[in-house]
Parts: C-alpha cells; sequence; structure tokens
C-alpha cells in the first residue's frame, strides 16, 4: 500500500521492484488525493483528501480489530498490546489526559503503564482487561467507522472497504503487506502521527519484522537516510543518541537522561564515550568528561528546527547562514517571508551547484531592489556526486560507496573538502586564543590529513570505530567502551569497515535468501536487511511459514539462523527472558502500539490541518493540540469563507527537489518546462477557465501565476455532505535555471508538525481565478 | 542472425521519461521545447529532434472507469515501410537489425518520407552549412542502429527500469508477449498486441493497453497500393527512361498519396 507517496513518479528506480513484485502477483494500493503515475500503476486507487491519514488508517485499524483479521500471537507477544495502562490515562473529545492549553503540550507522565511493586509493567495476555493497550486502541477507533471515516477522507466507500478487506488479509502469518510512505505523510501538522498510524496498523497485522512487510520511508533524496543517521537534525547526534541541552549540565547527567534502564540503548554511554572520543581525541579523558564540556548545548525546549529557524532569522536574531544543498526561497514554506528573513542576515554562504534562487534572493528577479539588501553574500561552487566519491545511505539502510566517475569542474569542490578546509582554517584562527569561543574548536581532533584535500578513507575508518591506542579498526559496536579507550563516529555504522575492507564497496549481486543480498554492500546495523526480525518468527522460535523465513531458533546448534543476520546475539534462547521481545530499541522490547513519546498523544488521533475546509468531525479540537504556533508575522492562516478549495503540492518524476539541478538540465527542463496548476474538469467550469489558460491561485500567503492543467485525474470531494474541490501544484519552480516558473511555496503555510516541525506543505486551502 | 524486436509493454510503463532522455543523450539530439500542451506530455508526437515522446491520455473505458495510457512512442520499423518505398534517392534502407534508417549522404530533403509514413514518424530537421545556408535531412529513430552494431542495447531500452522497454529474440518476445497479453487482459479487456499484419510487421511491437485508436494509432495500417506500385515498377522505369528531375515530378503526384494537408505537414515540422 502507497500512502502519502508516488514512487512511480518520485522514486522511479523504486518503482522496479514494485513492478517486480507486480509479476509476481502482488497487489499494488494508491492511496493519494491526485491520480498520478503510481495510482495508473496500482490495482486499487483510492482518493483520499489532504490531510486525513489518520481517519483512514484509524478505519482500517478498527476493520481489523472488529473482524479479528490480527494475527493475535504476535499482538500478544510482541507488541505491548498486553500491557496495562494507568488510570490517569483518559481521551475525552479529541484531548487526551494531562493538556495544557497555555502551552500547548501534555504532562506525559499521565500516559504510563501499571507497574507492580518490581517495576515491572503489568501485562494481561488474554488481551480482556478493559486498560490493557489493545482494549484501548479498540475502543479509540470504534469511533472510526466506515462510513464517518468516508465522509472526512471523501473515499468511496466501496473502494475503502475493497482496501480494507485486502490489506487486512495479510494479518495471515504467511502473507506480508508493506506500507510505502514519503512526505505525503509527513509533511502536515500531524505528520508525524501519520507514520504512527501506519506502524500500528503494521504492528497489529504482524508486518513487521518479517520479510516483505514494515514501514518504508521513500527519501527524497539519495542520502536523507544517511545525514539523518549523521544527526542533520538539530536535535539529535550521530546514531541517534539524543543532544545534549542545558538541563544535562554533566556528562553524567546526560547520560542518565539518554539511558534507560533496559533495553539495547543501556548500551548509550559506550556509544557516546566513543562519539567524544572521535570528537576531541586526546582532549577527551576520563578527567575532564571525555570533553563533553566541549560539545554544544541546546537550551532545553528551544525548537531549532527549520521554521523557527526563519522565525528567528526574521526577527533579526541570526547573523549568519551556512547553505550546503538548501534552498528555502523555493523549499520553504511562506517563502515571501523567508526572502525578507534573509535580508536579515549579516552574511550567507550558499554552497551549492547552480546559483540558487535562494542565493540570488537579493536579485531583482526576485523582486527586491539590490541596493537595499545589506546582506554579504558568497557562493561556492559545490561538485555533484559523480565527481566525488562517499557513500550514499538508502531506506533500506544499505550504506553504498560510490567512486568517483569525472574530476570536478572548475573551481567546484565536493562538500567534505570544503568543511575540511573551513575547520582548518578555524583551527588555524583560534589556535593562540583561550575563550569560550575558541575552547571546542582547539580541542578538536581534526585528523584527515595534512593538506586542503581530505583523506576520505580515514573519515571511514573513524566512522567504523577504532581502538585509540592502537588504532586498530574495531569489528562492531560491540566492541566499544565508555572508558575512553576507543573512538568511533557513529555506533550504527560501526562494523561496515572492521579490517582492510570496506564493507559498502561490496558488490556481490548473489540472492542469499529472501532477497536480502546479504553481500552487497553494508546495512547498518551490523549487516542486518530486517529490523526487529526476532518477529519473523513465532514465539516458540519457528518460521511463522515456510515460504517466509527470514531467521529462525536452530534448536540442534543452538543459536538463530536463515536468511539475515539476527538483531541481537544468535545464541539468545529459550530460556532467555528476552527471547521475544523483537522491539530491541524500546526499554520492554515491545512494539509500541500505545507509545507516551510523541507529543499529541499515545494513539494517532485526527485533527484537521491549520486551513481546515470543515470542523473536525472527530471531536470539538480542530488543529493538533500540541502543534506549536510560532511566530505571528510568519504564521498567517486563510479561512475557508475566502479560500474555499484545498490545495496540496508535490514532486514530478522530472524535477528535483528546488529544482536547481534538474531545471538546468537542458533535456529535463525541455520535459517539464512550464509551472502548471492541476484542476479538475468540474473546478475550471465553475471557474470559466479553459484548457492552458494561465491562472492565479492565491492563499493567506499571497498568489502565484501558473498554467491551467484541467484534468479528469483531480475530481472534487464529497466531504460531510458538501461538495470540495482541491488543486495541486508542483513545487520545483523559481527564476532561475532554464525552466522557471513561480514558486508553489510562497502560498504554503508556515506551521509544523507537533514532533518534528516538517511543515505542513501537504494541505491548505485557496482560491483559483483566470489571470 | 535471428531476428531481434523491439517491444513496448505499454502496461508496465510508468510514464518517467528516462527513455526520452537517454534518446536525446546518445544521439546527441537539440533541445526542442514546446508550447504548453495543456498536459503533462512534453511533445505533441514525435519530430526530427525528438525521436521518441511518451504520450499521455486520459482515457474513460465502456465501464464508466479510467486510465492514464501511456505510450512509448517513435519509429515502428515497419517491415514494409513507406518511407523507404517513397524515398526517391533510395535514401532509407532497412539494416541487418530490420532497423529502418536514412543514409543521410543521400538524403535530399525532398520530404517524400515525410507525406508518406504511416505513422506520423520521420520529419526534416533543418541545419545550416558554414555559408549559412539552410538544408534538410530526414530524421528519425534509428533503433539505436549504431548501438546494436556494438551489441548494446538501443538507449531507450537500456534506460527503461520497469520493463516497458525490451529488446531480444523476436520469436521468445512475441511468445512472452501472447502470455503477458493474457495476464493484461482481465484488467484491460481491449489490450491487443500491435503489429500490423497489412505492412508485414515491424521491428518495434506494441503491447497496447486499449485499441490502437485511442493512442492515436491506425488501427489496421496498410501500405497504399501506389507506393508499391512506384517503387517497385513506375520509378525504377522513368529513372530509366527520364532522369531524375522528372522523377521528382512524378514523385510528387505520389507524395499524397497518403492524403494529408499541407498545414498540418507545417504544423508538424514548427518545433523550434
Ligand atoms: S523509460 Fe520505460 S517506463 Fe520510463 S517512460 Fe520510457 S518506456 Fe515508460
Amino acid at each position: 500500500m502507497v500512502i502519502g507517496a508516488n514512487p512511480a513518479e518520485n522514486h522511479p528506480i523504486s518503482f522496479r521492484w514494485i513492478q517486480k513484485a507486480l509479476d509476481k502477483g502482488a497487489t499494488l494500493i494508491s492511496v493519494d488525493p491526485r491520480y498520478t503515475r503510481t495510482s495508473q500503476m496500482a490495482n486499487i486507487y483510492a482518493q483520499l483528501r489532504s490531510g486525513t491519514d489518520i481517519a483512514f488508517i484509524g478505519g482500517m485499524i478498527n476493520y481489523v480489530l472488529q473482524n479479528e483479521l490480527y494475527p493475535k500471537d504476535y499482538v500478544v507477544h510482541y507488541t505491548n498490546a498486553a500491557h496495562i495502562v494507568a488510570e490517569t490515562y483518559s481521551f475525552d473529545d479529541g484531548l487526551f489526559s494531562g493538556y495544557d492549553p497555555e502551552t500547548r503540550s501534555y504532562d506525559k507522565s499521565q500516559w504510563a503503564f501499571e507497574t507492580d511493586e518490581n517495576g515491572n509493567i503489568k501485562r494481561d495476555p488474554t488481551l480482556q482487561h478493559p486498560r490493557c493497550v489493545f482494549q484501548l486502541l479498540k475502543k479509540h477507533y470504534s469511533r472510526y467507522d466506515v462510513d464517518t471515516v468516508c465522509n472526512v477522507t471523501g473515499t468511496d466507500k466501496e473502494t475503502y472497504l475493497k482496501i480494507c478487506e485486502i490489506y487486512g488479509s495479510t494479518g495471515r502469518m504467511d502473507k506480508a503487506g508493506t506500507i510505502l510512505y514519503a512526505m505525503g505523510g509527513t509533511q502536515h501538522t500531524v505528520g508525524s502521527q501519520n507514520i504512527r498510524a501506519y506502524a500500528i496498523l503494521q504492528m497489529l497485522l504482524g508486518n513487521i519484522g518479517i520479510q516483505g512487510g514494515g514501514v518504508n520511508a521513500l527519501r527524497g533524496e539519495s542520502n536523507v537516510q544517511g545525514s539523518t543517521d549523521f544527526a542533520l537534525l538539530y536535535h539529535d547526534t550521530p546514531g541517534y543518541m539524543g543532544m545534549p541541552t542545558t538541563v544535562d549540565p554533566t556528562y553524567e547527567d546526560f547520560l542518565n537522561r539518554i539511558t534507560p534502564k533496559s533495553g539495547f540503548k543501556t548500551n548509550f554511554p559506550k556509544f557516546f564515550t566513543s562519539l567524544l572520543k572521535c570528537y576531541y581525541g586526546d582532549n577527551a579523558r576520563p578527567d575532564n568528561e571525555f570533553g563533553y564540556q566541549f560539545h554544544p548545548k541546546i537550551t532545553n525546549g528551544k525548537n531549532y528546527s527549520f521554521l523557527r529557524m526563519f522565525d528567528a532569522m526574521y526577527r533579526g536574531e541570526i547573523e549568519g547562514l551556512l547553505l550546503f544543498g538548501s534552498n528555502p526561497v523555493i523549499g520553504g514554506a511562506n517563502t515571501y517571508k523567508l526572502q525578507e528573513a534573509l535580508g536579515n542576515l549579516k552574511w550567507m554562504v550558499a554552497v551549492d551547484l547552480f546559483e540558487t534562487e535562494t542565493s540570488a534572493f537579493w536579485q531583482k528577479a526576485a523582486g527586491k531592489d539590490p541596493a537595499s539588501v545589506q546582506t554579504e553574500v558568497i557562493f561556492l561552487p559545490a561538485c555533484s556526486s559523480y565527481e566525488k566519491e562517499g557513500s550514499v545511505t538508502n531506506s533500506g539502510r544499505w550504506m553504498q560507496y560510490r567512486w568517483q566517475a569525472i574530476k570536478p569542474k572548475g573551481e567546484s569542490k565536493p562538500d567534505l573538502e570544503i568543511v575540511h578546509m573551513l575547520a582548518r582554517r578555524l583551527k588555524d584562527l583560534y589556535k593562540n586564543e583561550d575563550t569560550p569561543a575558541a575552547r571546542p574548536i582547539n580541542a578538536l581532533y581534526w585528523n584527515y590529513g595534512d593538506s586542503d584535500h581530505p583523506d576520505i578513507d580515514l573519515v571511514c575508518r573513524e566512522i567504523n570505530g577504532y581502538e585509540w591506542e592502537t588504532k586498530k579498526q574495531v569489528s562492531g559496536f560491540g566492541e566499544l567502551k565508555d572508558d575512553g579507550s576507543t573512538a568511533c563516529g557513529n555506533w550504527i555504522y560501526s562494523g561496515f569497515y572492521p579490517g582492510d575492507e570496506n564493507l559498502a564497496k561490496r558488490r556481490d549481486n548473489k540472492d542469499t535468501g529472501m532477497g536480502n543480498f546479504l553481500n552487497w554492500a553494508y546495512a547498518w546495523p551490523a549487516n542486518r536487511r530486517v529490523i526487529y526480525n526476532r518477529a519473523s518468527a513465532d514465539p516458540t522460535g519457528k518460521p511463522w511459514s515456510k515460504d517466509r523465513i527470514g531467521i529462525y531458533w536452530d534448536e540442534a546448534q543452538g543459536k538463530w539462523v536463515g536468511n539475515d543476520v539476527p538483531d541481537f546475539v544468535a545464541t539468545k534462547g529459550p530460556d532467555d527472558p528476552t527471547f521475544n521481545d523483537p522491539f530491541i530499541m524500546q526499554p520492554d522490547g515491545k512494539g509500541a502500539i500505545f507509545s507516551a513519546a510523541m507529543n499529541e498523544g499515545p494513539f494517532p488521533e485526527h485533527y484537521e490541518p491549520y486551513e481546515n475546509p470543515i470542523k473536525n468531525v472527530f471531536s470539538s479540537v480542530n488543529l493538533n493540540p500540541a502543534v506549536q504556533l510560532g511566530d505571528k508575522a510568519l504564521n498567517t492562516a486563510g479561512d475557508i469563507s475566502k479560500y474555499p478549495i484545498i490545495a496540496t503540492t508535490y514532486r514530478v518524476s522530472e524535477h528535483w527537489q528546488s529544482g536547481i539541478m534538474t531545471r538546468n538540465v537542458p533535456w529535463l527542463a525541455e520535459l517539464m518546462p512550464y509551472m502548471y496548476v492541476e484542476i479538475s474538469e468540474e473546478l475550471a467550469k465553475e471557474k470559466g477557465i479553459k484548457p492552458k489558460d494561465e491562472v492565479i491561485i492565491s492563499t493567506a500567503r499571497g498568489e502565484i501565476k501558473a498554467y491551467a492543467m484541467i484534468t479528469k485525474r483531480f475530481k472534487p470531494y464529497k466531504i460531510n455532505g458538501k461538495t470540495f474541490h482541491h488543486i495541486g501544484m508542483p513545487w520545483h519552480y523559481g527564476y532561475k535555471g532554464i525552466a522557471t516558473g513561480e514558486i508553489a511555496n510562497r502560498l504554503t503555510p508556515h506551521i509544523g508538525d507537533a514532533n518534528s516541525t516538517i511543515p505542513e506543505y501537504k494541505a491548505f486551502l485557496c482560491d483559483i481565478r483566470r489571470a | 542472425m535471428p531476428e531481434y524486436i523491439k517491444f513496448v509493454d505499454v502496461t508496465k510503463c510508468d510514464g518517467c521519461r528516462a527513455c526520452m532522455v537517454a534518446c536525446k543523450n546518445w544521439n546527441d539530439l537539440p533541445v526542442a521545447t514546446e508550447e504548453y500542451s495543456g498536459s503533462i506530455q512534453s511533445h505533441e508526437k514525435v519530430n526530427a529532434y525528438t525521436w521518441n515522446v511518451i504520450t499521455y491520455t486520459e482515457h474513460e473505458t465502456a465501464d464508466g472507469g479510467f486510465e492514464w495510457l501511456f505510450r512509448h512512442q517513435s519509429c515502428l520499423h515497419c517491415v514494409e515501410a513507406a518511407c523507404e518505398k517513397a524515398c526517391p534517392e533510395d535514401a532509407i534502407s532497412h539494416t541487418e537489425f530490420g532497423s529502418v534508417v536514412v543514409d543521410h549522404d543521400k538524403c535530399v530533403g525532398c520530404g517524400y518520407c515525410v507525406q508518406n509514413c504511416i505513422f506520423d514518424v520521420i520529419e526534416l530537421a533543418t541545419y545550416k552549412d558554414k555559408n549559412g545556408k539552410e538544408y534538410r535531412k530526414a530524421q528519425k529513430c534509428t533503433l539505436c542502429t549504431d548501438r546494436l552494431e556494438q551489441g548494446l542495447l538501443p538507449a531507450c531500452v537500456r534506460a527503461c527500469h520497469s520493463g516497458c522497454l525490451q529488446y531480444g529474440k523476436k520469436e521468445e518476445i512475441l511468445a512472452e508477449a501472447e502470455k503477458r497479453l493474457e495476464k493484461v487482459k482481465e484488467r484491460f479487456p481491449n489490450a491487443n498486441i500491435y503489429n500490423p499484419p497489412g505492412i508485414n510487421g515491424s521491428a518495434t511491437v506494441y503491447l497496447l493497453a486499449e485499441k490502437p485508436s485511442v493512442y492515436g494509432l491506425p488501427e489496421d495500417p496498410k501500405l497504399p497500393a501506389s507506393l508499391t506500385l512506384w517503387k517497385d515498377y513506375l520509378r525504377p522505369a522513368s529513372k530509366a527512361l527520364m532522369g531524375v528531375t522528372l522523377t521528382a515530378v512524378l514523385g510528387a503526384v505520389i507524395a499524397n498519396a497518403r492524403n494529408k494537408g499541407p498545414e498540418e505537414q507545417e504544423g508538424g515540422q514548427d518545433n523550434q
């Protein structure tokens, strides 16, 4: 089931494998507001209103529960369905217990599990206890009956039921269903909970940890997975260990906060100390908290995300900005305002392949008077992926090494080289200074060669990790220590370069079984292809089905064997108390159907988008109650009375991201030369719009011009008894390059998800008229 | 040598257009951006600078369903090729690979092939010589004959990720095509294999999801009898008797064998 994604257009190579599955008889379901190229390839297409995934999936969860399509053994043993929730938990009219409207946040301690006198979570394996997760789940989603769901999502009821039935049939353990999602799932004020909803459905159907299952994020860029693993985001460190904040004054405080009492994460002190050793080398010692005080700390509770960074920039609180392959004037939300914010910077450095709209935000073409912009802009030419070597990590967590094909053109350089040169200059600049700013830079252990050209092999070896004294590479994260005797740049990758062979360079395309290709490149962690693969076998350790073998317990050999690398110590036998705990990253080893980690509640609940076409049907709470509203100057919202049409944005095969690479390639520009807006025949008729007309799309943030694309692929929705129109626009265009067009993100709202703060690009309100 | 063909299974095409880029790249074809068409289709049809085009057809089926039909449109490489027959200069011929190619040393840019091609594939490209004088040459897909000669797949086939474009032994491919046809009939009851008998088949064979006419293809294309008459009997005789100039005049009569209006022709060539 593809929901919130369009792989045929945005991930065509992934579609090659989907096509192979179709050839083998798989059923492909496409759920999308628009009929896309993926929808055409699918066996079943269902239209849903943008922003109603939780209603859609919630209804499926309800269907699976009502019709008992779930595999009980899996659900009882591998998820937290049997856990008993504390009495403090409640849900009433759209709000969970513990809500504080002042801060728009919850006291999550009210969503705890009930424990016995020894601190163990109470469980009811019969799933009958009225406060066990299973019963609460059932109660929560009983409100998501088919009629209410279709009323909210606008989906045709018959199609919806067909999907429930077919997808629900993957609850049989000899079958598997996978969910593919992308930005259509995440770019909402309820984005994280959309994905949670997919995960709950998958756990309920026994589709996690098994071959062919999973919740699969289709990454929008070849190395999104890699950059996230290496802590591209502000709130994390490499290997997802969390970020030191102002409530962690000492290293001990920090470790206490990030290290749970049980589960695999009890190893975090080893991994973080090795990370500090890799950052600060001999300046990371037991007597100085391994250099913890050199590490930057963010203000506790402060949000440094993209949206909040631009809020701060708008208020003039930020002086300088480094942009690597980033073009926020096209890719941000409400970009008229972002452009103003950029003008408050003293300086900006843009590193890119071509001049971007962002690096040119001060130009006449951007509607600016260059003389009035004081920001000093420096442009550094970067080279493309073919002009450098390094690795990319795909959605399957495979780290795949790539080699340089041609030398960089002109003065362009790889990002790594630019950062390396910058670090060397900074170290030089601060070397005679002893100030708070200088100390971390002086302490930094920067050992990638003595020239401006870094030795990338040294970077690889450091990521893998090594013994500090001998410089001997470790064989995996199991060898990392918390006493400063090992250094490791990213524990999850530890093991990809154990000796003299960089395993990410492997290219053996022989199928080692179940399509796992264990000798092709390297998958973190520990070259395992399916995480939580303990769940691929039943509670006694036998495969659920002979046709779908992940790993299984071999009594004779006394270890786990099969088609994958076990997700735990291979000799962990039935006597071990954690034998039935597949979800090793959870303290209790169980899949979290109920989770107190999310900001807006333990179960995903449907809320309307920031700009909502209808009042919420499920409760009187319209907007996700945990969404932070940000700066008033940027978060302008429109109302249905002025903007009656639902809008969404998307990408196409022919262009990529902000288009700066593809709009500059003549043969790609030729295929998609013009900015357009897709509208239904019905809407066109209502507005008197003819094919090829130029039209103006307006939102509370501004207006843009585009060509009308009148299509049968867009159909009005019937929602809550009323007809609604919707439109869609690609967001690739801008005023630089060969193919130019107006910027869709001038229209999108500057509001983000309650957990990740990703902007709500996918659902907002607009109006449209002939130009 | 066994016979090879290119096979286009449109039911596997996801409309990504990698084949279009690969074609321009290998054949070093210039950009020929067209005006906004009202749909995502980039070019109205193939032309002298764009040898394959993905067409996107929004089709309502008889039972009220909807299909968005994609087709990789390019030269079919007819076994009985109208362009070859119409060419007064013998510039067009079949290669050992079954591909129909234009010998540009011989082509004088008269355009008879353009007027006679049953599938509207071949077009005249305009060039300038070193004195700035314009001249024309007929251009179209070559089935990447230059690649085939090197043992490589046609560029479009090489780029296609979905299995829509294939190249291989004719018998094997056609046998597979029949199987595939059976399979797709469930969803596309009108599906058919397009390998027109009226031209003795072609070196590019399609599996179409709908009737040929839905894709703008003639249902049952035939080579006009006049062309066969011209090529095989009249022209050799007239050439021997009257010399080249008169042949051209006579050729002009034949040129309208397909009864195509001149405006339509010009429109098709306006692709700068
Ligand atoms: S490359 Fe293949 S899938 Fe893509 S448009 Fe061409 S024929 Fe279709």
